[in-house]
Formats: structure tokens, sequence, C-alpha cells
């Protein structure tokens, strides 16, 4: 089995339970800090331009005092039917073997085709240079670009923790192991609402939590077959 | 002596010369990183080192991750007992602190009238030989007030202050003060409460905000994970009590608004209803006290006071009463009335009730089993101002040192802070910020940034946790740690308790002693090895232990009912200030990416504003965005309005955080400080401030502004533009 696994692909997927998830927002710093992602300022901000990788998405439900609140981390869902793939002209957003829907910053051209056609609000675009007031640059994630002025960016399930952990699986011999590989979001969530692993290994807890009765699709009707599968909240 | 950076760390590397690292998971092959020369340096390779996480009082333990010398990322300490690899926002964004442009980089003295903020920079040598002359000049005892602190620094300085005749205060805006005393009486015993949620399968939280940054908020939101989808057949049911809804309440399976500073009343309906469903087993002499505390309330009082009906009392009641494993909390809102601890001796005898009934033992009090040093250190509470305000004579005040608190923002104006400041004869600030207090200060000798010092954090759990700290990057500016500082004036102002050359070996020195009763190694050379394999770990503790003591139901007092500032007619509404669950107190607010955090319910970033219900909103002709005058008896505030649908209407709500006339330029002239308005109401037990206390009204200003939201607003009907057609 062992051998089989280390030639068969991966394919990354995440599972986000809603009756775990607590709005604590701890992993969308995480994600500012892993990926680099830049400070934009109040003016800015209220432009919308602020950039979040991962939010957290609030739903008011019903009237005061019989109110409801809900809670949805949205990132970009790596849809294996992505709309905003076929729509780039320069193939800067395209789709890697193992699932993930990657940009390609060095192609992109800025024409935000992608942007417009994800149906998730996943990409933001850069509409300025990046500046950190020194020495805040000190804590920029050197294994990660830092994205210019008119640049498409969005999640990469921290690509480059996925190559680390390969890499590291490949030194020492051996197959990549379930929770081996964990982006920043994953990795500081407080109450384990995100999973991340290899859908391909039937055993991964990903693979598991995502067999469950209460799983769905970000906006299933749109057949774009996220890689995210979320756990409904229970009341 | 001129201790610049280089000196330091010679003095350090003199102290660690051999050591190999504390660097974790990682082959042991480098010196400390503190240590390390460039030449060693791995382009492009990642150390681990393990440390304790300085934002709050949890004591998480964190791994940072270090290139080229310099940290890049803080993820948890996974074999941690209190965060198991786990973090929060405030953790995560901690990096900003190091990195903040904004930091000290170096001592400052005074220049022209004290709280001008205009300073002119000074040498370490100058600034402690002036501190030492002006401790020994000093008429009265000094006084130095510093957040709370544990393990090797609280026993310095409590030590140093000792010697010097004068007192040590902690003070912490969220200092829980009246949840410790109403332990004391609803459970017995000295230990810190300690809630175990994950076993737990009926929490009722009374303002408890315990997954934004209540107590150990980390560790809280791995247990609720855990009570709700941990287990194969249970998932533990959460119903929350409080006037308005909190990220902590939206999480619950029913949020139940209630009048402010009626939580108690509503717990002592809900215990006096399980008292009367046993009644036929429950009496006798250890159900005595309940009967007479419990039954101290008519039921329709206990409905006409909280506004909730007899139905829904009766309800909570049989849910906790027939739950295998029931627990009730109360913090946050419900503490911060007049009535707060006896509102907490209510809701927490609920658990001593469930007790004696024979639940599970969800809510356990824990003890260390050695002496804490902290424990001893009185906190300096609102009430405590205005009795030493009134001690003292102008001019003639003590010599005032500062530490990692700024209560000149916290604190509301109402309170007698200010005065203690214009009568210190000297005020020294050891604050890496020149915030509100700091500026006030005649001497800024500033503390290094925890990610580049040693230290210890004792923390009151089942594994007896002892956190130890280490400086994982190079000190990035001539800042000096106060442990060093403080050792340095000892021994100018020949205290006696120098022997330790500095802050490192005095921690050592005390590990050593710890160690020492501990099963080791027999070698003369024992500790070393097992020093370093500490530093690697993240610190020292214990497979958990059973719980501590008896349960001891002694309330010393009967309830009262909450009382609050200002008269209804002319103030219709009390305000709930609320700490920000990124800003905090106002801490974070010096931090980019928490301003630029959007706060979960609202989705606001960079901004304060006021929080109505949109009937209140609607009564008062005033709708989203709209910017209202929040008036108080103390103060008036402008803000924008927020529609929150979870509010009771007769309460309007805002975040603290904002507001800072200082603490950089993140954090300056930005939002306002909800502080400004509060009264100076007082919990009727232990003295610390009633936040929740005052009542205020809303004018409408004319006058519209848009928040940043993450949220894009819902387009107003007067931006379209509509055509005839005919």
């Amino acid at each position: 089995m062992a051998d089989t696994n280390k030639t068969k692909s991966h394919k990354w997927e995440m599972v986000i339970d809603l009756d775990r998830c607590t709005g604590c927002e701890a992993c969308v710093v995480a994600c500012h800090a892993e990926n680099n992602i830049r400070i934009s300022g109040e003016d800015e901000a209220s432009e919308g331009r602020a950039i979040n990788w991962i939010r957290i998405e609030r739903y008011w439900e019903g009237e005061y005092p019989n109110v409801q609140t809900r809670f949805m981390p949205v990132l970009c869902q790596h849809c294996d039917d992505a709309p905003c793939e076929p729509v780039c002209p320069v193939y800067a957003s395209y789709h890697t073997p193992e699932g993930l829907n990657a940009q390609v910053y060095n192609r992109c051209i800025g024409v935000r085709y992608c942007g417009n056609n994800c149906p998730y609000t996943a990409r933001q675009f850069n509409w300025f240079d990046p500046h950190w007031d020194p020495p805040l640059e000190e804590q920029l994630n050197p294994d990660v670009t830092v994205r210019q002025n008119g640049i498409m960016e969005k999640c990469t399930f921290c690509v480059q923790r996925i190559r680390a952990g390969k890499e590291q699986a490949e030194k020492e011999g051996r197959p990549v192991r379930d929770g081996d590989i964990i982006p920043a979001c994953v990795q500081t969530c407080p109450t384990s609402a995100l999973v991340f692993g290899d859908r391909h290994d039937p055993e991964s807890r990903v693979s598991q939590l995502a067999r469950q009765d209460r799983a769905f699709h970000l906006l299933e009707s749109q057949g774009t077959h996220p890689a995210i599968t979320y756990l409904k909240r229970i009341a | 002596m001129n201790v610049g950076r280089r000196t330091l760390f010679k003095l350090a590397g003199a102290a660690t010369a051999g050591s190999i690292i504390p660097g974790c998971k990682k082959e042991v092959d480098r010196l400390v990183p503190y240590l390390l020369p460039d030449d060693q340096i791995v382009p492009g390779v990642a150390n681990w080192y393990a440390s304790v996480c300085g934002e709050c009082a949890a004591g998480c333990g964190i791994l940072v991750r270090v290139m080229e010398g310099r940290a890049k990322k803080i993820e948890g300490n996974p074999d941690h007992p209190v965060n198991h690899g786990k973090l929060c926002a405030k953790g995560q964004a901690s990096l900003q602190s190091l990195y903040n442009p904004d930091r000290l980089r170096h001592p400052f003295q005074r220049e022209g009238p004290r709280g001008a903020g205009t300073f002119v920079p000074l040498k370490w040598e100058e600034g402690l030989q002036r501190l030492a002359q002006v401790l020994r000049d000093g008429r009265v005892p000094p006084m130095m007030v510093t957040r709370p602190v544990s393990g090797t620094l609280a026993r310095l300085l409590s030590e140093f202050m000792d010697s010097m005749g004068g007192t040590l205060y902690f003070y912490a805006p969220d200092a829980e003060l009246p949840l410790h005393a109403a332990w004391r009486e609803s459970m017995g015993g000295d230990g810190a409460p300690v809630y175990d949620l994950a076993h737990a399968d009926y929490l009722l939280s009374f303002g408890a905000p315990f997954l934004e940054h209540w107590l150990s908020p980390v560790a809280m939101g791995i247990a609720f994970g855990q009570m709700r989808q941990g287990r194969a057949t249970v998932r533990g049911r959460y119903v929350h009590i409080e006037p308005r809804m909190s990220v902590t309440a939206a999480n619950a399976d029913q949020w139940l608004p209630i009048r402010p500073g009626s939580e108690g009343m509503l717990a002592l309906g809900i215990g006096q209803l399980i008292l009367d469903a046993h009644r036929s087993t429950a009496h006798g002499q250890e159900f005595e006290r309940f009967h007479r505390f419990y039954g101290s309330v008519r039921l329709d009082e206990v409905e006409h006071v909280t506004g909730l009906s007899r139905e829904v009392i009766v309800r909570l009641a049989q849910d906790f009463d027939a739950a295998r494993a029931p627990v009730a909390i109360g913090g946050g809102s419900a503490c911060s009335q007049t009535n707060g601890t006896l509102s907490l001796i209510s809701i927490n005898g609920l658990n001593a009730l469930a007790h004696h009934l024979g639940r599970a033992p969800i809510a356990q009090g824990w003890c260390h089993d050695e002496a804490r040093d902290d424990r001893s250190i009185p906190w300096l509470t609102e009430q405590m101002m205005f009795e030493l305000a009134e001690k003292q004579d102008a001019g003639a005040g003590p010599v005032l040192l500062l530490y990692g608190c700024n209560p000149l923002f916290t604190m509301p104006r109402a309170v007698p802070i200010k005065t203690l400041f214009e009568q210190a004869s000297f005020v020294v600030s050891f604050s890496s910020f020149l915030d509100e207090t700091s500026e006030y200060a005649d001497l800024l000798l500033p503390d290094r940034d925890a990610l580049e010092s040693w230290g210890d954090h004792v923390v009151e759990n089942p594994a007896q946790t002892m956190g130890l700290s280490q400086p994982v990057v190079t000190p990035l500016y001539e800042t000096q740690q106060i442990g060093d500082t403080i050792l340095e004036l000892s021994r100018r102002l020949n205290l006696g308790h120098g022997q330790s050359k500095t802050f490192y070996d005095l921690l050592r020195g005390r590990w050593k002693t710890v160690l020492a009763d501990q099963p080791h190694t027999q070698t003369a050379d024992w500790f070393e090895p097992e020093w370093i394999e500490l530093l690697q770990q993240g610190g020292l503790w214990r497979e958990p232990s059973q719980a501590a003591g008896p349960v001891n139901f002694a309330p010393s007092r009967a309830f009262e009912q909450a009382r609050f500032v200002g008269e209804e007619p002319d103030y219709p509404f009390v305000l709930h200030p609320y700490a920000s669950m990124a800003l905090g107190h106002g801490e974070g607010a010096n931090r980019p990416w928490l301003q630029e955090l959007p706060d979960t319910l609202t989705t606001v970033v960079w901004g304060s504003w006021v929080e109505v219900n949109p009937r209140t909103a609607k009564d008062l002709g005033i709708t989203h965005g709209d910017v209202v005058r929040v008036i108080s008896p103390f103060g008036t505030l402008t803000a924008s309005t927020v529609l929150f649908p979870g509010i009771h209407p007769d309460v309007v709500a805002m975040p603290l955080g904002q507001g800072h006339a200082s603490y950089g330029r993140y954090a300056k002239n930005r939002g306002v400080n909800p502080a400004e308005l509060l009264a100076p109401a007082l919990d009727s037990m232990t003295g610390t401030l009633a936040a929740g206390a005052t009542r205020v009204r809303i004018e409408r200003t004319g006058e519209k502004r848009r928040l940043a939201t993450l949220e894009r607003p819902t387009m107003e009907p007067s931006d379209l533009i509509a055509i005839d057609r005919r």
C-alpha cells in the first residue's frame, strides 16, 4: 500500500465544520502572517480593497429577540471546475494536477476577469503596491512572493507548505502522511473547525469528515465542484 | 555602566556559553539564537524555538519560526498543555509588537511639562543613575503598578518593592477580581476556576466571553470544539444570557437577552427552581445555605427584573437540572455591575448545587502545589484609586513605577487616576511604547519585547504548567529587560538581592531549585542538559492531577440588585462597553493586522461604532451610518451607528480598544474610547469598576459617516436613480 501511495497523486481538500467554527478569526491573522498579505489602511479598506484570503462571513437570521448568527469561513474553494480558469487570457489562473487552483503572478496582467467570474469573491486585486512601515517588513515570509500593484491574488492552500511537506517526505523516503501538511489557517484554528488533507487517501481525516451527512458545498448549483466541504452547523 | 546592546550580548553570552540550543523539533546543533553568529546562520533554513506568548495572562506555549535571525511566524506549541498547538488572532499578531515601527528604541527623559509628551533621548547609564537617585531621595515609599506577572519576575518585583518599603500593585482592566472573589464564596478554596467544557453536556453562560478573551480563550476554544463535535454520541448544548450578543454568544444554541445587571437574579431563580424540584431530598445541613441564598427572591420578582418569562426561566432550570454534566459560567458583562461579585456567587453557586446533587464536576478549582509569589500581590482597583487620591498631598506623592499597563487610557476619567500622576514626585515607565500613560512619565526605560526576553510564566491549570520563554531573536534596539533594569537598580541602591548579575541568572537559579526537587541524574552538571531540554520543550508541566478540595458554598452576603448611574428619564439606555476581540482594552490597537481584522459581528475595520437595536433606532429616527452623540453624566462621544439585531432595545453597546490619543501611528486619533463615558461605579465587594453601570442618551447629529466594513453595504434607496416612465 505504501508503495502505491508514493506514486499516487494527491488531491488537496479542506473540510470546514460550521458546528465548531466560533468566528474567532485566528485563521485570518495566521493567513496574513504566513502569506505576506499587505496592510491596506482604513481608506483603501473602506473602498473594499483590503485583502483577505480567508474571511468570516456573518449572517443574521430572524429578528430580535429570536435572532441567530451564523459564521462561514470563506476562502478560495479550489474548484474542480473553476469559473476563474477558462477566462484568463494569459493562463495565469490554472489548475494543478493536485487539485489546486493556482495563480501564476508572473503571468497575471491584471484584467480581473477571473475575479469577476468567481462566485465566491475569493480573488482580490492589488490596486496599489504593498507597503510595510520599517521594520515590519522583517516579518515577511521568505517562502512567499510579495504581490505588486496590478496583480490578482488569492488563497493557495499554503502551497509553500505543501511543497515543503512533500520534499520532507521524499527526503525521508516515505509517502506524505495525513497531517504532515497543514496550511496556516488550519494549524492555528483553536476548535479544529478546519481540517486539511488528501482526498485521494480514503483514510485521511478530511476524507472521513467529507463523507459525513452534514456535508455540503458552497453555491453547489453553480456546478463548480469545490474542494472545500462544509459541515452544517447543528441547530 | 553603559549597557549597550553588544555589552548585553556579551553578558548573556558569558552566562550561556556552551549551552546548546533550545531549537525545537530539530537536530541539536546550534547555539541559542540570541548568540547565533552570522556565519552560523544557514540562509533559507528555518529554526523553531519554543517560548511563551506574552499577549495575555493565559500563557499559551508558542513556537517561533526564525530565519536569518529574524522571527517570521508564530504558531502554538503542540506539546503545550494550555493551547495544544493552537493560537488566537492576538497571538498570531504578536510579531507586530516586536517589529512595531513605533517601539521605543532607547531610554528617554521628559522635556517640558509633565504629560506634554515631549522627550529627549538618554543613555542607559544616565537613565539608571537618575532613577537610582530619585529612589534614594524619595521621601515617601515608591509605588509600582504592573500588569499581572508571575514566576521569577513577580518574585523579583515584589522583593524589590519590599526592600524599598514600597508597594507593588497589579493592574489590568480585565482582572476578573469578582470571579476570584465569587469563587471563594461559592465553591470554596483558593484555587483558580477551571471549567472543563470538553466534558460538559449543558453550558449555561451568563455573559462570559470565553471564546474571545476570558481566562484562557484558546484553551476554552479547544474545549468548546470538543464539547460540540469531539464526542461520538453527545453534542453539548449551550445557552448564553447577556444583554448583547457577543461573538461568543453568537455560537450559542440559544441567546437570551436580559436586562443589564439581572444575571445574578436569573441564577437565583434557576437555583430556587432546582431546589424546589429536589424538595424531598435536598435538605439537611449541606443544603441549608443554598436554601437561604437562593430562596431570598420571589420568582415574579425575577421575571420582572430580568425581563424573561416564567416559562423561559423554568425551562432553563429544568435543562440545567436534567443534564448529566451541567456547568454555569459567569463573567464579562455579568460581573461589570455594582452587584458583579454577588451575581457571580449566585451563578457559580449553581455549580456547587449541581455538585451536591451528584452531577459530574465540570467547574473545579485548581491550586498549585507550590506557593505562588504573585498571589499575595494586591490589585489596584478603582476604589483604591479613590482612597489613594484622598491620602496624598500635591507634589509629595511617591515615585511611581509603571510597567505593562495603560491605566490613564483604560480607567474612566471620573476615577482620579490622573491625580495620582500629577501628585507623584517622579514617574518612570518601563513600557515598550509611548502610550497615554507613558506620555506622563518623566523617564522612559523601555523593556524588551516578549520575543527578546527571558522569563517564566506560571499557569494555574490541572497540568500545573510553568512556561519558559527565551529570546528567540537578537534584540532589535537598545532596550533592556525590566528584570535586568530592576537588578541593576538594586545593586546601585545596595538592596541586597543583587547576587544575580542578570535576570537570566536569576531565572536559571530559580529553575535549578525547582528541578532539584525532581528526579534527576546525580552528576555534577545535571542542570545544564535538563535546562536545555526544558527550553526546547517550552517549559515544565505534569500529568493533569485530580480535583482539589471539597466544594463549600458559603456566601458572606445576601444578593443585591444592580444600581446604575444616571436618571432613567434623562438617560434612557444602559451603555454596554465590551472589550474588542482583536484590540482588547486597547493594547492591540497598535498592530495593523488587528486593526484590519474585521470585527466578526459588524465586520468593521479600523474604527469605532455604537450598536443600536433596529427597533430602538427606528424610534430615535436614526439609521445605519448615522453619526450620533452618546451622552452620559460624565462625558460625550460621537460615533457612527451600526444597526445590531442582537442587542436589548434598552441597551446600546460600544467596543473598547480605540480612541487612543497616543500609542503610535496605527492607534493614535482613531475612533473613540467609551471609558471616557463611564461613571465611577464600583462592584460592591471587590471595588473594581462596574463598567456596565452607566446610563446614556443618544442624540442625532444629522451627519452620516460610512464605516469601513468588510461586508459591502446594501445599496441605499437614494443611490438608485429612478426615471419617470409614462
